[in-house]
C-alpha cells in the first residue's frame, strides 16, 4: 500500500470501517511511516478526548412515553380525525375499464393515464363543508357515481385492480383504535392467505360502523399507477427532502398495504380530508349516493384537526393555531378533554412557532385554566414557550 | 400480539411495527429517542426546543412508516428525518422575529444571552451541566456546538448516531470524499480548540471526573 493509499484510509482505520484484509494493509504500512503513525495517532487523540460527546445526555424522565403518547395522538388524527371527510372506497368489483377514482378535494387526483377512447367509471368524490358551516350546521356528503361503459374495453382491464369497500366509522377513542386494529389485525392475519403481500392489509384501525357517517374509500390493489395521496403535495416538508436523501425511490409509496395502526397507511388508500375552508362539492359511488350525515362536533374537531395538522406541516403556524382552537371547542364539546387540551397545546406550539408570544402565552394560561388535570399537553405548551418565558432561578 | 425481542434489529422491528405492531414502535422509540435526542441537542444549541424536534422526528417516522422500504438502514432514515426536521428548525430560528438566542439581554450588548437563561431553566440543557458536570467536558462539547455546521453534522452522525461515512453521504446529498474531508476538518478543529482550551490527553488524564473515559474509543 502507497503512503498516499494509506493517508486516505486512515480515517476509516480510526473508526474501524475498513474490511480486514485493507485493515491489515494499512497497518502493515504504518509500521514503516512515520508520518501515517503520527496522523493516526493525532486521529485516535481528539477522538479519545472527544468521548464526552459520546456520553448521551439523558432527556428529561418519561419523555419515551411521551413520545409513545403523541404518536397515539397522532394516529389518532390519521385514522380517525377524518370521520366524514375521508373517502375511501373498499370491497372488490369487476371495474369495467375503471380508470381511477378521481377524488377532488385538495386536487386532482390521477391513478394513471387514461386511453383516449378507453371506456372508464369516473368516481368523482369530494367534500363539501366550510369552517363556519362546519361548527354549526350539517356536514353534507353527497355521493354520485358516473359511469361510462364500454364492456367490451372493460373485460381487458385487470379485474382486481381497483376495490370498492365501505368503510366503518371511526372509533371514539384511542384506545377502541388500538383495540379494534389489534383484533382486526390478529383476524386478518389469521384468515389471509399465505399469498397475500407480507404487510397483509388489515382493515383500517379503529373503524366501527355504527358511529361511521358515509365514508368512502377508494382502495387500489395494484400499484401500478401512482395515487397521489395524503401528504405528497406538501412539497418542502421535511420527509420529502428526506425520501430524496435518502434513496429517491423511496418518494414512491410502499405497495404492501398498511392497514395497522401507527403507521399512517398512505400507500393504498386515498384519505383526503378537505380543508374545513374549502367549499367542496361531494360525488361519491351509488352506494353512498343520497346518504348525508349531520356534522358532530367529532366531526368538526377532526377536520380541524386535520387541516391544523396540515397547516402545520406547510408552515402555516397561525392558520394552524387557530384550526387547532376550533378544533379544541369542538373537542371540548363532545367531552374530549385530552383532546381538547392536546389541541390548544398545540395552538400554543403554532402561535409560539409564529413568534406571536403574547397569544401563545395566552392559550397556555386558557389551557392550565380550563384543563388543570392536562398535565401533559400543559407542559407541552409550556415547554413551546420556555426560550422567551423570563428566566426563572436557576434551580441548581 | 408477538412478543418483540429486546434483541430484534432494527429493520426487523420497522417491518413489525409497518405491519401495526405498536410493541415493535416502542422498541425503535425506546432504542433511538436518547441518540436522536443528543444528535438534536448538539445539532440545534437550543436546548429548549430538542425534546419537541426529538418528538417531530418520530412523529414523522409515524407519517411515513409504510414509506419507509428497507433500502437504507433504519438508523440511517431516522437521522435523516432528524437531520432534516434540525435544517428546519436552524433556518426558523434564524428568521424568526423574536430575540435570537444568542443575542445579549442586556442593552450594552454584553452578559447573559437568552440563550444561557433558557439553558439555565433546562435541566440537561447545557454542555456547562451535562455528562458530570465535568468543565474540561463541557469545554469539549462547546467546542463540538462550535465546529462549522457541515462539520458538526457530520461528526455528530459519526460520533453520536454511530453511522459509517457512506450512510452520512447518502444523508447529507455529499459524497462519501466530501463527508470524510468534512470529518477530518472537524477533529483538527477540535483538536487545535482543545489545545487552545489546554486540553490535551495528559490534563485529561488529570481529571479526576469519571466522566471522561480517556481511552474507550
Amino acid at each position: 500500500m502507497t503512503h498516499a493509499e494509506s493517508q486516505e484510509l486512515l480515517l476509516d482505520l480510526a473508526y474501524g470501517e475498513l474490511d480486514a484484509e485493507r485493515a491489515a494493509l494499512v497497518k502493515s504500512h504504518l509500521q514503516g511511516c512515520a508520518e501515517c503513525q503520527q496522523e493516526k495517532a493525532a486521529l485516535d487523540e481528539v477522538r479519545r478526548l472527544a468521548a464526552p460527546v459520546r456520553e448521551l445526555e439523558e432527556p428529561s424522565p418519561g419523555f419515551d412515553d411521551r413520545i409513545l403518547q403523541a404518536a397515539r395522538a397522532q394516529a389518532k388524527l390519521e385514522h380517525d380525525g377524518n370521520v366524514g371527510q375521508v373517502i375511501d372506497v373498499a370491497g372488490s368489483f369487476r371495474p369495467l375499464g375503471v380508470e381511477a377514482a378521481r377524488i377532488d378535494a385538495h386536487g386532482p387526483v390521477k391513478a394513471r393515464p387514461a386511453e383516449r377512447r378507453r371506456p372508464r367509471w369516473v368516481v368523482r368524490a369530494a367534500v363539501g363543508g366550510s369552517v363556519a358551516a362546519a361548527a354549526a350546521l350539517a356536514m353534507v356528503v353527497g355521493n354520485t357515481l358516473e359511469v361510462r361503459r364500454n364492456a367490451e374495453k372493460a373485460a381487458a382491464a385487470p379485474s382486481e385492480e381497483y376495490a370498492i369497500r365501505v368503510g366503518p366509522s371511526a372509533p371514539a377513542s384511542v384506545d377502541a383504535a388500538l383495540r379494534d386494529a389489534e383484533a382486526k389485525r390478529a383476524e386478518a392475519q389469521a384468515q389471509a392467505p399465505k399469498a397475500e403481500a407480507p404487510a397483509a392489509p388489515s382493515p383500517p384501525p379503529g373503524l366501527r360502523e355504527k358511529e361511521m357517517p358515509a365514508q368512502l374509500r377508494v382502495a387500489k390493489r395494484k400499484a401500478a399507477a401512482p395515487l397521489a395521496g395524503r401528504g405528497e403535495g406538501s412539497g418542502g416538508d421535511a420527509p420529502a427532502k428526506l425520501s430524496k436523501d435518502v434513496a429517491p425511490s423511496q418518494s414512491a409509496r410502499m405497495d404492501d398495504p398498511q392497514g395497522n395502526l401507527e403507521p399512517v397507511p398512505t400507500s393504498e388508500r386515498h384519505r383526503i380530508a378537505s380543508s374545513p375552508g374549502a367549499a367542496a362539492a361531494v360525488e361519491s359511488a351509488p352506494a353512498a349516493a343520497g346518504r348525508s350525515a349531520v356534522a358532530s362536533p367529532a366531526v368538526a374537531a377532526s377536520g380541524y384537526e386535520s387541516s391544523a395538522q396540515q397547516a402545520r406541516h406547510a408552515g402555516n403556524y397561525l392558520l394552524a393555531a387557530d384550526l387547532y382552537r376550533r378544533a379544541a371547542d369542538a373537542r371540548r364539546q363532545e367531552k374530549d378533554l385530552g383532546s381538547a387540551a392536546w389541541n390548544l397545546a398545540h395552538a400554543v406550539e403554532c402561535l409560539s412557532a409564529a413568534g406571536r408570544f403574547d397569544d401563545a402565552r395566552q392559550v397556555r394560561d386558557e389551557l392550565g385554566r380550563t384543563y388543570p388535570a392536562e398535565a401533559t399537553a400543559l407542559s407541552a405548551a409550556r415547554r413551546a414557550l420556555r426560550e422567551v418565558e423570563p428566566a426563572q432561578p436557576a434551580a441548581r | 400480539m408477538a412478543a418483540v425481542r429486546g434483541d430484534a434489529s432494527d429493520e426487523v422491528l420497522m417491518v413489525r411495527y409497518q405491519r401495526g405492531d405498536r410493541e415493535a414502535f416502542a422498541m425503535l422509540v425506546k432504542r433511538y429517542n436518547k441518540p436522536v435526542y443528543n444528535f438534536v441537542l448538539r445539532q440545534l444549541k437550543a436546548p429548549a426546543l430538542c425534546e419537541d424536534v426529538t418528538q417531530d422526528v418520530f412523529m414523522r417516522l409515524v407519517q411515513n412508516a409504510a414509506e419507509f422500504k428497507h433500502e437504507a438502514r433504519f438508523s440511517t432514515w431516522l437521522y435523516a428525518i432528524a437531520r432534516n426536521l434540525c435544517i428546519d428548525q436552524l433556518r426558523r430560528l434564524q428568521h424568526r422575529r423574536h430575540p435570537s438566542l444568542d443575542q445579549p439581554l442586556a442593552a450594552d450588548g454584553e452578559g447573559r444571552t437568552l440563550g444561557d437563561s433558557v439553558a439555565a431553566q433546562h435541566p440537561s440543557a447545557n454542555a456547562e451541566r451535562s455528562a458530570g458536570s465535568s468543565e474540561m467536558q463541557a469545554t469539549i462539547i462547546r467546542a463540538v456546538e462550535a465546529l462549522p455546521d457541515d462539520q458538526r453534522e457530520v461528526f455528530l452522525l459519526r460520533e453520536v448516531a454511530d453511522l459509517p461515512f457512506r450512510d452520512i453521504a447518502e444523508i447529507t446529498g455529499a459524497s462519501e470524499n466530501t463527508v470524510k474531508s468534512r470529518m477530518r476538518y472537524a477533529l483538527e478543529g477540535l483538536r487545535k480548540a482543545l489545545a487552545a482550551a489546554g486540553i490535551s490527553e495528559e490534563t485529561a488524564a488529570e481529571e479526576p471526573d469519571p466522566g471522561v473515559r480517556l481511552g474507550r474509543a
